[in-house]
Order: structure tokens, then C-alpha cells, then sequence
């Protein structure tokens, strides 16, 4: 048990460090998976063994796809370089990581377990999905449905945040030809919309 | 049995690597990589209270994090996406309109 918490740590610190000192955004995002893989790993050490399902299937998953698919879309995996606004940022921001991170390891120290280990690893029935389910669906029914609500105004605002507005056919007014050209490269960006612009190419052709 | 304290220590540390990642890079995007570390930094740190009080309160609280981050990436990503259309950039250097 104690090696997998060391091996499963070390690697989930380096792909920390990964994440934060790659120059290359791709390259951040796949230390990124690895940490996410390993605290999976822990959280099996842990006896939580739906929730290291659920952060490889949720996290690992689908979460770093769309970061991925973001980086390659904006393609943004160049890093900024040139002269920081903000004069000595990196090591004042490495001394407060060291300060942040001594004082919770010296917390991390004093705590003391309030039970005994084994008896309270007992108590958890392994995490399995039945049990934590069950606590779901019981004790916290109402954060679980406020967050399902959060999910589904998620889901909405995502593509209200990146629709484009769609032009009507029937708003091109009739004395500005050259509007009823389709612009370039909306066919891709409005993927489906081909009956529209065949649609507009008629009516060009009609007039012409 | 690895004693608690040990995992709270792990999740300092890496809560301190997301803050250093927050505070030092300048990509939206790598900026949003290092507020994922730093939730799972929590999430481990909740597992491992969770076990050591045996009480499943802290994993179902890590159940909603998940959805949280979720949530906060899908919305975050979509703002960035429709900056990048507008500005051509996610340099959050440039995008201090807002003088934050």
C-alpha cells in the first residue's frame, strides 16, 4: 500500500510540474492526463473505488478531450514569449508555492486521525457506486439536483457563448447583390446548412 | 494503512503547483489547466478525510466537484473560444480591458 501511494504520488507531482513548466499547451494537457490517472490511482488506495472510475471516465475523459480540442482549434500550443507586464512574477510566484506548500505539509503533520484507521476504512463499504449512490440520493438529494440544473444551464450557455448569428435569406436586402455571395468559409463554420446556401446560390444565379 | 496526513501533504503540494501555474502562465487556457490541478489537489484531500472519519460526506462532496469542473470547463472554454474570435488572442496579458 505505501508503495503505490509513493509511486502513484511521485507520478502525480510530476505530471504537476508537467502541466505547469511545459512550453508546449498539448504537451501540458497530456501531463495533465497522467495526474488525473494517478489521483484515480489514489483514490483506489483510498477505498473509493467509484470515484476512481468516474475520474478516469469523467476526467481523463471527457474533460481533457475538449481541452485538447480546444488547444488544436485555437491552435495555442505556442507559448507567449517576450518580456512579463509583471516584473519578477516567476520566482515571486515559486516562493509563494513553497510558502503555500510548507505550511500545508506542516498542517498535513499535525493532524491526527479522529478514529482508527482500519475501523473507519470498514465504514466507507469499499465506495462502491451503490453506497456513495445511496448517499447521493438520500442526505444530499438537493445539491445533487441543483447541480444537475448547473449542468443543464452549462450546456446551454456553452452554445449560446459561441453561436454565430445565422443570416436569414430573407434579410439580404434586395438592392445590395453582392451580399448574396456566401462569405467565405461559413460553410464550414455552419456545418449542416448546405440546403441554405444552395438555397442563396439559386436565387444569385436568378437574378444574374 | 498509509496514515492521512500523508495524502493531505501530497495535496498541498499540488495545490501549490496549480497556484504557482495560475500565477506564472499567460494562456487562458494553460491558466484553466492549473485551476484543474488545483481541484484535484481538493478532491484528494476530501477522499482522504472521507476515510479517515468513515463517512461518505466527503466522497459525494468530490462527486459534485467533478460536476462542478465540468460545468466551469464547458462554460470557460466557450468564453475563451468566443475571445479568440474577437481578439485573435488568449494572451490574458492583452485581455485587461477590464484593468483586473
Amino acid at each position: 500500500m505505501m508503495i503505490a501511494f509513493i509511486l502513484l504520488g511521485a507520478l502525480t507531482l510530476v505530471g504537476g510540474v508537467i502541466t505547469i513548466a511545459a512550453k508546449n499547451a498539448v504537451h501540458a494537457a497530456l501531463g495533465l492526463v497522467g495526474t488525473l490517472i494517478s489521483v484515480a490511482g489514489l483514490f483506489a488506495t483510498l477505498n473509493a473505488s467509484f470515484l476512481a472510475a468516474t475520474q478516469v471516465i469523467v476526467y481523463a475523459g471527457a474533460i481533457m478531450v475538449l481541452f485538447l480540442f480546444v488547444i488544436m482549434l485555437l491552435n495555442a500550443n505556442a507559448p507567449i514569449t517576450g518580456r512579463d507586464p509583471i516584473p519578477f512574477v516567476r520566482e515571486l510566484a515559486g516562493l509563494g508555492g513553497v510558502v503555500l506548500a510548507g505550511s500545508f505539509v506542516i498542517l498535513a503533520v499535525s493532524y491526527k486521525d479522529p478514529l482508527p484507521l482500519a475501523g473507519a476504512t470498514a465504514a466507507l463499504g469499499g465506495g462502491s457506486a451503490s453506497v456513495v449512490g445511496e448517499t447521493l440520493l438520500t442526505r444530499f438529494l438537493l445539491p445533487f439536483e441543483a447541480v444537475s440544473i448547473l449542468l443543464l444551464v452549462a450546456i446551454v450557455g456553452a452554445v449560446a457563448l459561441v453561436q454565430r448569428p445565422v443570416p436569414q435569406p430573407d434579410d439580404v436586402p434586395d438592392n445590395e447583390p453582392e451580399l448574396l455571395a456566401p462569405p467565405v468559409g461559413s460553410a464550414i463554420s455552419r456545418g449542416g446548412n448546405q440546403p441554405a446556401l444552395q438555397h442563396r446560390n439559386d436565387e444569385g444565379e436568378v437574378r444574374a | 494503512m498509509v496514515p492521512t496526513s500523508y495524502y493531505i501533504a501530497l495535496s498541498g503540494i499540488l495545490f501549490a503547483l496549480g497556484m504557482v501555474g495560475v500565477l506564472t502562465r499567460r494562456t487562458a487556457i494553460m491558466v484553466f489547466l492549473s485551476v484543474e490541478l488545483m481541484l484535484n489537489a481538493s478532491n484528494i484531500a476530501l477522499v482522504a478525510f472521507a476515510r479517515s472519519w468513515g463517512d461518505l460526506t466527503g466522497q459525494t462532496a468530490v462527486f459534485i466537484v467533478m460536476t462542478l469542473a465540468a460545468a466551469e470547463v464547458a462554460i470557460g472554454l466557450a468564453i475563451i473560444v468566443a475571445i479568440f474570435r474577437k481578439r485573435e488572442t488568449t494572451n490574458v496579458d492583452d485581455l485587461a480591458a477590464m484593468k483586473g
